[in-house]
């Protein structure tokens, strides 16, 4: 049976960000693209899940920056068994969350899969919406902050993060799409040798997709957040602090 | 002289004895050839005369313990007069040939004969006792030992000592019978002429028993050892030249790429190691000498070099035919040492360069390393995001390649770009010293030396990448040749006559890797340009330094490519007083970052560069200076002079700031170092 993993490719921020001249967007010719570090967690998931019941993993990804390639080579390297690109008409344009989930629908229901997982979130979908958006345009059930899963007798039970240190386990139905915060290990290591024999061996098969036409809202202005003030740490007693407080909220007028 | 039915006994002996002889050697030959790889034949007869003098002169063997060395000597000469001693005794046993009270060259023969056998005698019971006696061989706990390896090793120790003593004792007693029955002393055998006046008043017959039993105690003890021989130690005598003179000649500072086969990168089973790794295995001699200068084990850690070469053998000795037969061997990390043994190598050397019998047990911790990250087997994470980041950034900092030579920038001269305009000195600056915000002092100090001594030098700026030299011993070939292929094209965009680096790491690898690669450039450390600037007059020393100071020579510097003199030299042209640690120059101790450590967390007890500034503090209370060579000895020092308690009382510096305290550069502040005027 089959496992979807959905990836993304984002800015990597390790590198200094540049914004282009026309003060909407990243210089995307300064820009170098790293896998959306989530994805790498819904990945390694999904090869242990594999590992563990000989399901096939599937990756697939939207190629929006053109370099989608490298990120799917590495997928299949670590042990993916296909790897799906969808092309298009992306240039010079971010596209929304839910723009890229109708993107995907067709080509899950396509592979019919067992289980979908996806990063919980990403630099550009902060809200964490791809996974149940992906869910709802599918009617499958879905989870999010996923920490760990296993398929136990045609459904997944998974562990997934509350608040304050809590977790909660829950079985879902299959098929289902998971949000995945963190695999169960860290992602594994794959040695260069094998990325490059992959590169040689395998092949990316890829889909020509329609550009949607609700890309992603309109960017006004796009900059750096500006520098804004300092922390400053209250020190003493417990009733020293609180009297320092009502003073600053009352010098800001809020209280 | 023998009787009759004595020959045929020996003669039918001898027969069955070498067959079965025969039959180990041959297994142990098949199961040798069952390593990849096979031996260059055509370097034996150009390396065994010279490797066959070496041996002769014992020098692999005095490199260390002189005492026990001696003891060895005493055994060693013995046995190799001994194959002409047993061939005239044989004579003597059935044709009656005998040098007995003959005068020239056989009362010679006879003195040496004599000498030798007791020179032989008191050095195997004096290695005897060692063993014995005084126990000097202890593995740490946590070191994987083969259970037949623990009380295998003092057995075989035991029939070996046993057997040369009694081998050598009574062919010396035999000559003090052969005396006695003379009637009169042998003044060229004094010994056994000593020893016959205990045989006096023996009558006739006793005598003839005697010289008949010592015969057969000699000799025939030989035909009783030999089908054991093969199994034993002993085969090291065979073993160790072997090893010795086919060595291919290949830098220590080289590796070779990984062995494939079935799949596998690097070794996980004795048949995937190379056939010269599984002849380590009867080379070794059990002396441990590897083990007493291993930084891991030194630190507690489960790391014997010894253990491993031990446990090979012990292995193979006790599954031989069925080895030799083509089973497949359990995996190296059940039968020859542990994972965690495999990860605290540090590379040093030390083991290698140590070895008597010419081992290198470091390089099958290499191949398991190669291995388990072929096959995906989980990382320490440390070293896991190390190298993502340098496949990614081509540094183990995690920092965009842009920043790499951030800090020239605040220099007050640029630094030429190599790739732009022409440069005599390549300057491959290396990670540490480019991104470690405590090393990038010392880089611009050696920037502004450079500059002050007018030479001509320029770097690669962000296209420089780490040079790969501990990727490669991590285990992680593709990346150590994707940084190799990333290095060469930038190389190739510069024009330049040599190469100088900061990094003896970063110097190993484009000295003795790159070649390999089809690179080559004369390779420099920048001390080796610092003690020409200054020996040329190109950099003057101001004012003198008045200090105690000691010298640690890095690893890939001192052990691996020998410069131990030019850090030296500078030293001195400062006029600081150099008083050297008991380990030094190509004896040197690791400090415990090398083969990726410095990624990995490490597990020990206390740290290899505690040990060394312990080491370096019992110099003296006056001794003020750590010089180091080496950006990730600065940054280990610095730790370890914090974590032992001697910040304060000993200061880690490197010699380039030194240098530009005596040497005095405008706009570049000196250390305070006591100068000359001050001390006087």
């Amino acid at each position: 049976m089959t496992i979807v993993v959905v990836m993304e490719q984002v800015p990597d921020v390790v590198e200094e960000l540049a914004i282009a001249p026309s003060g909407t967007d990243l210089d995307r010719d300064a820009v170098s693209y790293v896998v959306n570090e989530y994805d790498d967690h819904a990945l390694e998931e999904a090869l242990l899940l594999a590992e563990a019941t000989g399901d096939e993993v599937v990756a697939v990804g939207i190629d929006t920056t053109g370099e989608l390639d490298q990120a799917l080579y590495t997928a299949l390297a670590k042990g993916a068994r296909r790897a799906i690109k969808l092309t298009g008409d992306f240039e010079g344009t971010w596209l929304s969350t839910r723009a890229a989930a109708r993107l995907l629908v067709p080509v899950i229901q396509e592979l019919e899969p067992r289980l979908v997982l996806t990063g919980v979130q990403a630099p550009d979908d902060l809200d964490g919406q791809l996974a149940p958006t992906l869910a709802a345009l599918l009617g499958w059930p879905h989870a999010s902050v996923v920490i760990g899963s296993q398929l136990v007798d045609g459904a997944v039970q998974v562990r997934k993060e509350l608040w304050g240190g809590m977790t909660m386990t829950l079985e879902l139905e299959l098929p289902a799409v998971l949000g995945v915060q963190a695999a169960r290990q860290a992602p594994r290591y794959v040695p260069i040798s094998r990325v490059r024999q992959v590169m040689r061996e395998a092949s990316i098969e890829t889909r020509d997709v329609e550009t949607p036409g609700d890309l992603a809202p309109a960017i006004m202005r796009l900059r750096f957040p500006e520098e804004a003030g300092q922390a400053e740490i209250l020190t003493g007693s417990a009733s020293e602090i609180a009297d320092r407080i009502i003073e600053l909220l009352r010098a800001r007028g809020l209280l | 002289m023998l009787t009759t039915s004595e020959r045929i006994a020996f003669v039918l002996i001898a027969l069955a004895s070498l067959l079965l002889t025969a039959h180990g050697v041959s297994r142990i030959v098949r199961a040798i050839a069952r390593g990849q790889g096979r031996p260059n034949w055509g370097i034996f007869f150009r390396r065994v005369i010279p490797v066959s003098l070496d041996i002769l002169l014992q020098r692999p063997i005095f490199r260390t313990r002189p005492f026990v060395s001696l003891l060895h000597a005493g055994v060693f000469f013995a046995f190799v007069f001994y194959g002409l001693v047993n061939i005239f005794d044989l004579a003597e046993g059935f044709i009656g040939f005998s040098t007995l009270h003959r005068g020239g060259i056989a009362a010679l023969y006879n003195l040496i004969a004599d000498l030798l056998s007791v020179a032989a005698l008191a050095g195997m019971l004096g290695l005897l006792i060692r063993r014995f006696g005084l126990r000097p061989f202890r593995f740490n706990e946590r070191v994987l030992l083969l259970p037949s390896v623990r009380f295998g090793i003092s057995r075989d120790s035991a029939i070996v000592g046993g057997f040369i003593l009694l081998h050598v004792g009574s062919r010396w007693i035999g000559q003090a019978v052969r005396v006695a029955e003379s009637g009169r002393p042998d003044w060229s055998q004094p010994t056994a002429s000593l020893v016959a006046t205990l045989f006096h008043g023996w009558n006739e017959a006793a005598l003839t028993m005697a010289s008949h039993v010592t015969w057969w105690l000699a000799l025939g003890l030989i035909l009783a050892f030999l089908p054991y021989f093969p199994y034993s130690k002993h085969i090291h005598l065979f073993m160790a030249p072997l090893n010795l003179i086919l060595r291919e000649a290949r830098p220590l500072g080289q590796l070779e790429p990984p062995t494939s086969s079935d799949g596998t990168l690097g070794a996980e089973r004795l048949e995937q190691l190379r056939w010269y790794q599984l002849l380590d295995a009867y080379a070794c001699i059990m002396c441990n000498r590897c083990q007493d200068v291993c930084p891991a084990h030194g630190t507690g850690r489960a790391l014997s070099p010894a253990a491993l070469e031990i446990n090979k053998r012990y292995y193979l000795n006790r599954n031989l035919a069925a080895f030799a037969g083509g089973a497949t061997s359990p995996p190296l990390l059940e039968i020859a040492t542990s994972k965690e043994a495999v990860w605290s190598c540090t590379t040093c050397a030390a083991c290698v360069r140590i070895c008597p019998v010419g081992n290198r047990p470091m390089l099958d911790l290499i191949d398991i390393r190669r291995a388990l990250v072929n096959r995906g087997d989980p990382l320490d994470p440390n070293l896991q995001s190390a190298l993502e980041s340098l496949a990614r950034y081509g540094n183990s900092f995690g920092k965009p390649a842009r920043q790499r030579a951030r800090w020239a920038k605040e220099l007050p001269f640029t630094i030429k770009d190599a790739r732009k305009e022409p440069v005599e000195y390549l300057w491959f600056v290396g990670d540490f010293a480019s991104f470690d915000p405590r090393m990038q002092e010392n880089t611009k100090t050696v920037a502004q030396l450079f500059h002050a001594a007018g030479l001509d030098f320029g770097i690669l700026y962000e296209d420089e990448r780490n040079a790969g030299n501990d990727v490669r011993r991590v285990g992680e070939e593709g990346l150590f040749e994707m940084l190799v292929e990333q290095n060469l094209a930038a190389l190739e965009k510069a024009q330049f006559r040599a190469i100088v680096t900061t990094d003896p790491h970063t110097y190993n690898a484009l000295k003795n890797e790159y070649p390999a690669y089809g690179f080559r450039v004369p390779v420099y450390h920048y001390t080796e340009v610092l003690a020409e600037l200054l020996e040329r007059g190109a950099l003057r020393v101001q004012q003198p330094l008045r200090a105690a100071v000691t010298y640690h020579d890095p690893c890939y510097l001192g052990r691996y490519n020998r410069i131990t003199a030019a850090p030296r030299r500078i030293i001195r042209a400062l006029g600081l007083e150099l008083r050297e640690m008991p380990r030094h120059g190509e004896n040197t101790y690791c400090c415990g970052a090398g083969g990726g450590q410095i990624w990995m967390d490490s597990g020990g007890q206390e740290r290899p560069s505690e040990q060394r500034i312990r080491e370096a503090v019992a110099l003296g209370d006056d001794l003020r200076y750590f010089v180091v060579s080496c950006p990730k000895d600065m940054a280990m020092y610095s730790d370890a002079v914090k974590t032992t308690g001697y910040e304060g009382r000993l200061t880690v510096i490197d010699v380039a700031r030194l240098v530009a305290s005596a040497v005095r550069i405008d706009g570049l502040e000196p250390e305070s170092i006591p100068v000359e005027s001050e001390a006087r």
